[in-house]
């Protein structure tokens, strides 16, 4: 009995101190209202890690300066878990008040009603600012059902980067001796063939004409231009079997197996290869040319993607802004001026590696001499985004498998695509 | 006479008994609380809520989430990629715990057999388990490169000195060790076998070294040799031991997430040739946001599991009674 008595309030003590760090940890202030003092605290979202982020920042701290009631919070989320954490936020509370939405992801937030409609505020702004201001694809990919729930900030549509040392060595060039990129695909099969090289004897080419350094933007790309894509225009069923995505995997497969202009993509990162120089041409985002800039030594350039099929297409994307459906006036209303802000000076973010959606800024000549971003931005009446459907990234566990499957020769393209389309069917048929 | 003694003070004793039993159990309660709340809100709770989800329609986003009975468990059974992950996973169990059983046991043979620097081995074969599944990846990712890994390197360096001494080997082609759907669960296997060797290699050791030395003694007046030696006494008295770990190595293995995880960088790798139940598991609840059909494959991973263990410590008690 003692024994035990005078283990009580031990116990209770021990028990007391959990709950009261318990109690300490949920009162952690909170700024609810979103002032801090008398500024209006905006919190901004993005994924930009790269040189990206260095650009937005300065973008955002030119807005503070010149609006001192207002106090962005910037935070830069790896993509990889930067929709994870937005996706808990939006259900769950804590959503920014301004986010970057890419567009192959857009339609999925839209069609949950985690948005907040955008055009009374665009609409309200001064000076005005009206569809004829953007380029046509991103700002239609701000659309759902009718109602536009985001402003387009950029698009990045992906291009062709070649090797000018390794074009000029292969007597690829001009009449005035420059390095000539390749505009079809009898073009592109010569150059490649030429760039492709054994160099030290070992039956292994240890310099390729190509490489496939990012499969789902490649095969979009192909696909598009051969009138395909990963489902059926009115977004009900798979379509990567149809005769047209068919005709683009394998002709995607003859550049590794029947050309040979190209490794085999299997444990070897063709990006960097192509930084390298032992990779002449790639096809990538514009965003990926940061990543060429820093690299010493590499003489590059940027054109528009070769034609391989019967039509122009290639694989693009954008950067759009958002803000949550549960904000609040006063703090949409400062997270629109942020969001105009950037709109406005998105030059300074083309300088970076995008194409801005506002066409007052592609016609500008500040943006014309930015070669390779102007080059890249010649594509913009083709570009293709990702399907604008909500299970959009949902299918991507099945078509990313899929092309690889093909691509590495480990299905057939008919096995692969037609097993992809079946299981597309099957995840669009769930409610 | 002592007998009703005992009888009138009988009522009297439980009653105090009783007591001190009502109060050794609050006092009890309350020093098991810290553990039981935690266990009850990040273990129990969370368990029974996963099962109440996995009936439902539930995508993170949605404000609604339809009660949908066992729909979702109707089509993780109906996905082919479920069965491959399945596949998958049983494979690497397949791999793992047989040969990873063995190489702990030999490990702990070997410790125990070396006279200098016991210690020392013990550490060097067990420090792999210490460190994070995810530091283990990274540093494979780079041993496992097709190009320019050291695996690949050395066994180079081999074949061609091999061919250079005049054997009739065809020439090296690099191994693609990650990159080619027949090897990945077999390169997978290879690392963590080096990962968790250690762990079990100190309950062999543990287990040999309780072993009474008699045995040993008798045995060599007999005349038996070390192959006798561990035939009949060291693997007979091991075998409590031996289940133990094939027990807690299958159980452990049918949750293989962090390799596949780690290697494939969120994928399934080449074919899907990596993709493990739980890897699924976790691509459908938080890569898709479908919880619902997510918790429904985690629910049917705690079914195969648990009949598993069902057998085992069937296997186990027969085992100990005997």
């Amino acid at each position: 009995m003692r024994i035990a008595n005078r283990r009580r309030p031990l116990s209770i003590l021990v028990a007391l101190c959990i709950v009261l760090t318990g109690v300490r940890c949920g009162t952690a202030p909170t700024d609810q209202d979103g002032k801090d003092g008398n500024k209006i605290v905006v919190n901004f979202w993005n994924g930009f890690t790269g040189p990206d982020g260095k650009t937005m920042a300065a973008i955002v701290k030119q807005f503070q300066t010149e609006n001192p009631d207002v106090e962005v919070k910037m935070q830069i989320i790896p993509w990889g878990t930067y929709y994870d954490k937005l996706t808990l936020s939006l259900a769950y509370g804590g959503a920014p008040d301004v986010f970057i939405m890419q567009a192959a992801r857009f339609t999925e937030y839209a069609s949950f009603n985690t948005l907040k409609p955008m055009a009374p505020l665009i609409a309200s702004a001064k000076p005005a600012l009206t569809e004829k201001d953007f380029a046509a694809v991103p700002w239609k990919a701000t659309m759902y059902h009718g109602t536009q729930y985001a402003l387009p900030l950029d698009m990045h549509p992906i291009g062709l980067y070649y090797n000018t040392k390794l074009f000029k060595e292969a007597g690829i060039v001009d009449d005035k001796g420059q390095a000539k990129p390749p505009t079809t695909l009898t073009e592109f099969l010569d150059d490649a063939k030429k760039l492709t090289k054994d160099t030290d004897g070992d039956g292994r080419p240890d310099q390729w004409g190509f490489a496939y350094t990012f499969q789902h933007t490649n095969w979009l790309t192909f696909a598009h231009q051969f009138g395909g894509d990963i489902v059926t225009p009115d977004g009900k069923a798979g379509s990567m079997s149809s005769p047209a995505c068919l005709q683009a995997t394998h002709l995607m497969c003859d550049l590794i197996y029947k050309y040979k202009i190209a490794p085999k993509p299997e444990g070897v990162d063709s990006w960097l290869a192509f930084r390298q120089g032992k990779v002449a041409m790639a096809m990538e985002g514009i965003y990926m040319l940061s990543s060429l800039q820093q690299q010493p030594g590499l003489q590059f350039a940027g054109a528009p993607v070769p034609q391989f099929g019967p039509k122009q297409g290639i694989w693009g994307g954008s950067h759009l802004l958002c803000q949550p459906a549960t904000i609040s006036p006063e703090r949409s209303q400062a997270a629109w001026r942020l969001m105009r802000y950037l709109s406005d000076h998105s030059l300074a973010w083309g300088g970076g590696g995008q194409v801005p959606a506002r066409l007052d800024v592609q016609d500008s000549p500040k943006f014309q001499e930015m070669t390779v971003q102007a080059q890249f931005a010649r594509e913009k009446g083709y570009v293709v985004y990702d399907p604008q459907i909500p299970k959009a990234n949902a299918l991507n566990q099945f078509v990313d498998p899929a092309i690889e499957a093909a691509l590495t020769q480990f299905q057939t393209p008919e096995d692969a695509m037609h097993d992809a389309d079946q299981r597309i069917d099957q995840l669009l048929k769930r409610p | 006479m002592s007998i009703a003694i005992e009888k009138t003070q009988a009522p009297a004793r439980a009653v105090a008994r009783k007591l001190l039993r009502r109060d050794d159990g609050w006092a009890g309660l309350l020093f098991a609380l810290p553990h039981l709340i935690l266990f009850i809100v990040f273990l129990l709770g969370p368990t029974l809520y996963g099962f109440f989800i996995s009936l439902h329609q539930w995508h993170v986003l949605a404000k609604e989430h339809p009660f949908v009975g066992l729909s979702n468990y109707k089509a993780a059974l109906g996905d082919d990629i479920f069965w491959l992950a399945l596949r998958n996973t049983a494979y690497f169990v397949i791999l793992v715990v047989p040969l990873g059983n063995l190489v702990s046991l030999l490990l702990a043979l070997g410790v125990a057999g070396v006279k200098r620097f016991g210690t020392f081995y013990k550490v060097a074969f067990y420090v792999p388990v210490v460190i994070s599944i995810a530091v283990v990846s990274v540093l494979w990712q780079w041993l496992y490169n097709t190009e320019i890994g050291l695996l690949n390197l050395y066994l180079k360096t081999a074949i061609n000195g091999l061919r250079h001494m005049g054997m009739a080997l065809p020439p090296f082609q690099p191994l693609p060790w990650l990159s080619d759907p027949h090897w990945a669960m077999p390169s997978i296997a290879l690392m963590s076998i080096w990962w968790g060797a250690g762990g079990n290699m100190i309950l062999y050791l543990a287990g040999i070294n309780n072993i009474a030395p008699d045995y040993y003694e008798a045995a060599t007046i007999d005349g038996a040799n070390t192959w006798q030696r561990f035939w009949a006494i060291t693997w007979p008295l091991l075998k409590p031991t031996t289940l133990f770990c094939l027990v807690f190595s299958v159980l452990g293995a049918f949750q293989i997430f962090g390799q596949s995880y780690v290697l494939y960088g969120g994928g399934s790798g080449p074919g899907r040739a990596g993709l493990t139940l739980v890897l699924y598991m976790y691509q459908q609840g938080f890569s898709q946001y479908e919880i619902g059909y997510g918790a429904a494959i985690a629910y049917l991973l705690f079914a195969i599991v648990l009949i598993f263990t069902g057998i085992q410590f069937k296997l186990m008690q027969g085992r100990e009674e005997k």
